[in-house]
């Protein structure tokens, strides 16, 4: 009976056929679970990507490209049966995905690896993706978190700052930032007063907040999702008095932080790192007068990096000159890095062109250069954000 | 051809996870099918032996404990034993709650396991979680590794499954369905219900414990999110309330079907996107599918509560009922088998 | 000693306040229609976001606008138990639990799909605390949440005691063979049931919503500590939830306090284990809980 009911269920998948002039690009992200909130603006970031593809003449003949969206769930459980059905069933060239380091790993490592399929991921940062051996075909567009817990850590030292106490949520990106910044901080001759972890999603801080203040300290790096944790500590800090200055990274930088605190309170004492491109950037500024038509934040946390992943491999069919598994990886370094003629977020029709014509292009991403190196990994780059008077982030970029 | 090679590539993923929850499913058949207790900790259970296996056999330890080189069937033998060890400690305490309370106390043990998990740092990497396990017959050439593995499971089930319908109709799954319909009667029949209360919840733990070793070994990757609550305790129970719960045959069933919908139902969700998408029909365009695709995530789980719910009402007694061992005739006989008698909890 | 009050006890007693409400709902179900109903957190979700709705659409102060979320909620809640509860009366405990289950990821992901899983706020920015006696310092909205709790107390006291659904209500969860046969009609008390709890679990999210704010999972994250309040309070003894609630909160809190030395008693990564653990060792040593509920 099981198998009839199963083998059912697949010939009911099965027997649709692959429509023509289609192809098929696996979306792997954590649209349900823990973080849901922050991958909505990513999967629209990939999406964007495939609406201006398809717009301007679309992949190789005129192939329409199509964005397959699996659930990962931020479980490797769910991220490799996500891996399965996308590169099994719906047969496709390559993926974008997944979001969580944890389901990307387990996906990586227990499907696409052994598939050969390429991935790109635009928000798994855990340094352990580095380590894989993974015949080269798993990339990601979002930097390592191994170099923003350094980056904010600098930021600090030169900030003045010679004393701070660190908290951070207990789930593997928050954790893998604050370890590196702790470590940073000190070789800078900075102290941590209080390096402690608190659990997400309580309805109260405040007694880990006075815990933290208790050995004095002239702010705090506070590095959680601002929906799990972060608001509610920044909340109880103001709202008890114990902290007065806040530094963050992106798992912290949403426009709901300022919404919800009100810009009054943050003016002047809050910083938040983010994994962004240059906002002067040319590539930036084409991306993200574009994705406000989407109606979310151009600055939201991996969005750029999101539209970075599904250009490039979408150019990287293009080079490839087919939706050939095994040729997509070799292709994409080719059209990723440098030398070349430079392709900047949106222009499709020139990159499509100058591919054909058999000239070699270099990416330029809205989240950065995307000049992948040996391990397929980027390098980071940051801004840092403060709270305008018009209760906007006001970015500058770290050069 | 590529496709229909695919398609069997998922479908061995497919009875390969089934399997794994098949074992957890007869884990817990043990405990609440055969002698009716209410463990509602599963994840605990499987954490317990998805960490062993996988800090057993992992040989890079660097920002966790490892490197021990343990082979992996040694592995898997040993994270029964924790996982028994860890039941046997807990049931010494909890084993006289009845139903609902020891499905809560178990419920509060198992999240606490996890909190261990995911704070103690030096022994687990934390929320990082453990990468890079080996898996059985990896090595082998594609898709001979996946078989092997399958084949690996579906041993694990079929052994699992003869040992526990050869249980059930030996007199200790006698006393075992005893205790399930009136404790009272066979105490006074002279059997130690609390022992063998106990050896039940060992039993069904080491094999959940055993589940947790196989998962960490296909998965190649855990972390604290792979014993979340929801797919590693309810799914458990779903699977085996639909299955048809005291019947081993049901249990194995139910995981199957169940982990086929809950898999297979996001391609049924994505064909139909892509068909509202489609130049033929043109309802959406691309970029409102794209959009649409993330709603019709939640919506999916809104279609798996509700094919819950349609099995509860219809079969109650899940899809296979109990069926009574044959050999040894009962006298009344005529009363209605399986759960909707003598569990009630009051 | 001052900073015990403001850091320690007082967001403890605010975080049982709404525990405590949230734990009268459970217990209640628990001791009336016996079982555990795990779609009881995310009732509450859904509480909140159709409060969150209503101030959009009309601008009420929250405290305004929850009275009639409340009444909506109550009637979804009858429409769901005539569903998904009601073929369930007569069988086994189990079957309601994993309806309650289902029921639980139903109304989860209806939640996200009409309202996002974007965060909202019910109120916007912080507010300063009012500081009495030079350091002890306490938040208009926590004296707000603690009031409304007392006031909404009072309330479930004087429906129990004075009124005859009350009485009614009590009886049945005391002894249900009696009741049914005292001639208690037991539909009517059940649907009693489920709005009362209905109309707690909304105050409580709403109150949760005000101290933090909105989410599609704010509900879910509290079913367990709650579940902890009840028992520990005795199944089926309103006022022992309150108890509960108010301990549970209490202790979670007062576990990070440095009793000993400087550092946190407990590592604030365990904080969420405190209500388990009471939990655990309540149903072990003293199962009937501290008001003498009733013993499965």
């Amino acid at each position: 009976m099981k198998h009839l009911l199963s083998a059912a269920a697949v010939a009911a998948v099965a027997t649709s056929p692959a429509l023509a002039g289609e192809i098929k690009v696996g979306s792997v992200a954590g649209v349900t679970g823990p973080i849901a909130e922050l991958v909505a603006p990513i999967v629209a970031g990939r999406n964007l990507a495939v609406e201006h593809i398809n717009a301007q003449g679309g992949l190789l003949g005129g192939d329409t490209m199509v964005m397959v969206l699996a659930d990962s769930q931020c479980d490797p459980k769910a991220g490799v049966d996500a891996g399965q059905k996308v590169v099994n069933v719906e047969q496709v060239v390559a993926i974008v995905g997944a979001s969580c380091s944890g389901a990307t790993n387990g996906m990586v490592q227990s499907v696409t690896i052994p598939a050969g399929v390429v991935s790109i991921s635009d928000s798994a940062t855990a340094p352990s993706i580095t380590d894989l051996a993974d015949n080269d075909v798993v990339f990601r567009t979002a930097p390592s978190d191994a170099f923003q817990g350094a980056a904010l850590a600098k930021l600090a030292h030169d900030a003045g700052l010679k004393s701070v106490a660190v908290t951070y949520s207990n789930d593997d990106y928050n954790a893998g930032i604050a370890k590196v910044f702790v470590s940073s901080f000190e070789a800078m001759g900075g102290k941590v007063t209080a390096n402690q972890v608190h659990e997400p999603n309580k309805a109260s801080y405040r007694s880990e907040i006075a815990t933290l203040a208790g050995n004095g300290a002239e702010g705090l790096a506070l590095f959680a999702y601002y929906g799990g944790s972060g608001i509610t500590i920044i909340r109880n800090s103001l709202e008890t008095g114990s902290f007065g200055k806040f530094m963050a990274a992106d798992g912290m930088f949403d426009i709901s932080v300022i919404e919800q605190i009100g810009a009054e309170n943050l003016k002047d004492n809050y910083m938040v790192t983010q994994a962004a491109a240059d906002p002067e950037n040319a590539s930036y500024k084409i991306f993200a007068e574009a994705f406000k038509t989407t109606g979310m934040d151009p600055a939201a946390p991996y969005a750029s990096h999101g539209y970075d992943a599904a250009f490039l491999i979408a150019l990287a069919i293009e080079k490839a000159g087919a939706p050939d598994r095994s040729k997509i990886g070799a292709a994409l370094r080719e059209v990723a890095n440098a030398p070349g003629e430079v392709i900047r977020p949106g222009e499709w029709k020139k990159a499509k062109e100058l591919i054909a014509a058999g000239q070699d292009i270099n990416y330029e991403g809205a989240s950065g250069p995307v000049d992948f190196d040996e391990n397929g990994d980027v390098a980071g780059f940051y801004s840092v954000n403060t709270v305008g008077a018009d209760g906007k982030y006001v970015m500058e970029f770290l050069r | 051809m590529e496709q229909y090679y695919g398609l069997f590539v998922y479908g061995l993923s497919l009875f390969t996870m089934g399997g794994i929850y098949a074992v957890m499913a007869l884990g817990l058949n043990v405990q609440w099918g055969f002698t009716g207790l209410f463990n509602a900790g599963i994840a605990g259970f499987f954490a317990v032996g998805a960490y062993t296996q996988a800090i057993l056999t992992t040989p890079i330890c660097r920002d966790h404990l490892g490197c021990y080189g343990v082979s992996i069937p040694l592995a898997m033998l040993v994270a029964m034993v924790f996982s028994a060890g860890v039941a046997w400690a807990i049931a010494r305490i909890c084993i006289r709650l009845r139903s609902d309370y020891l499905a809560i106390a178990t419920i509060g043990i198992a999240e606490i396991l996890r909190l261990v998990f995911k704070n103690e740092i030096w022994a687990t990497n934390g929320p990082r979680g453990v990468s890079q396990i080996p898996k059985a017959f990896e090595t082998l050439p594609a898709p001979w590794n996946a078989l092997a593995f399958l084949a690996m499971v579906a041993a694990a089930v079929g052994v699992i499954y003869i040992a526990l319908e050869r249980a059930r109709s030996a007199p200790w799954g006698r006393v075992m369905t005893a205790i399930r319909e009136n404790e009272t009667a066979a105490a006074a029949a002279g059997k130690n219900v609390e022992s063998f209360r106990l050896e039940s919840f060992v039993i069904g733990s080491a094999l959940m414990g055993l589940g947790g070793a196989l998962m960490a070994q296909y998965l190649k990757q855990i972390d604290p999110n792979v014993s979340d609550p929801l797919t590693a305790t309810f799914l458990v129970w779903v699977m085996l309330v639909a299955g048809g719960s005291a019947n081993n045959k049901g249990a194995v069933l139910g995981a199957m079907l169940l982990y086929a919908v809950w898999s297979a139902s996001e391609l049924l969700s994505t064909r139909f996107l892509m068909l509202l998408s489609s130049d033929s029909i043109g309802a959406l365009t691309h970029a409102e599918a794209g959009e649409w695709s993330i709603r019709f995530a939640y919506l999916r789980v809104f279609i798996i509560g509700l094919i819950l719910q349609v099995i509860l009402q219809m079969r109650p007694q899940g899809i296979l009922p109990e069926v009574r061992p044959k050999p040894h005739p009962r006298r009344g006989g005529d009363r209605a088998p399986g759960i909707t008698q003598g569990r009630k909890s009051s | 000693m001052m900073e015990f009050l403001n850091f320690y006890l007082i967001p403890g007693v605010v975080l049982g306040c709404i525990y405590a409400l949230g734990a009268i709902g459970i217990s209640l179900t628990f001791g009336i229609l016996r079982f555990s109903n795990f779609a009881h957190g995310d009732t509450m979700t859904l509480g909140v976001y159709i409060t969150l709705s209503l101030i959009h659409l009309t601008g009420l102060h929250p405290l305004a606008a929850a009275p009639v979320a409340m009444a909506v909620t109550s009637g979804l809640v009858l429409g769901m138990d005539r569903l998904f509860f009601k073929p369930f009366r007569q069988s086994a405990t189990i079957m309601m639990v994993i309806a309650s289950f289902g029921l639980m990821l139903m109304i989860r992901s209806a939640i996200q799909f009409f309202w996002g899983v974007q965060l909202h706020a019910l109120q916007p920015g912080i507010a300063r605390p009012w500081v009495l006696f030079e350091s002890f310092r306490i938040l208009p909205k926590h004296v707000l949440i603690i009031g409304a709790t007392v006031v909404l107390m009072m309330a479930v006291h004087l429906l129990l005691t004075r009124t005859k659904i009350g009485k009614a209500m009590r009886a049945t969860s005391d002894n249900p063979e009696l009741a049914a046969l005292t001639g208690i009609d037991t539909e009517q008390v059940i649907r009693a049931t489920w709005v009362m709890g209905a109309c707690l679990a909304v105050a409580a999210g709403v109150f949760l919503g005000l101290d933090t704010h909105v989410e599609t999972m704010m509900g879910f994250k509290l079913l367990l500590p709650m579940f902890a309040a009840a028992i520990l309070g005795g199944i089926g003894k309103p006022y022992g939830a309150v108890a509960g609630g108010l301990v549970i909160g209490i202790a979670e809190e007062l576990s990070a306090y440095p009793w000993i030395g400087t550092e946190p008693l407990l590592p604030p990564g365990y904080k969420a284990g405190v209500a388990f653990a009471i939990m655990v060792a309540m149903l072990i040593w003293r199962p009937q809980g501290l008001f003498r509920g009733r013993q499965f």
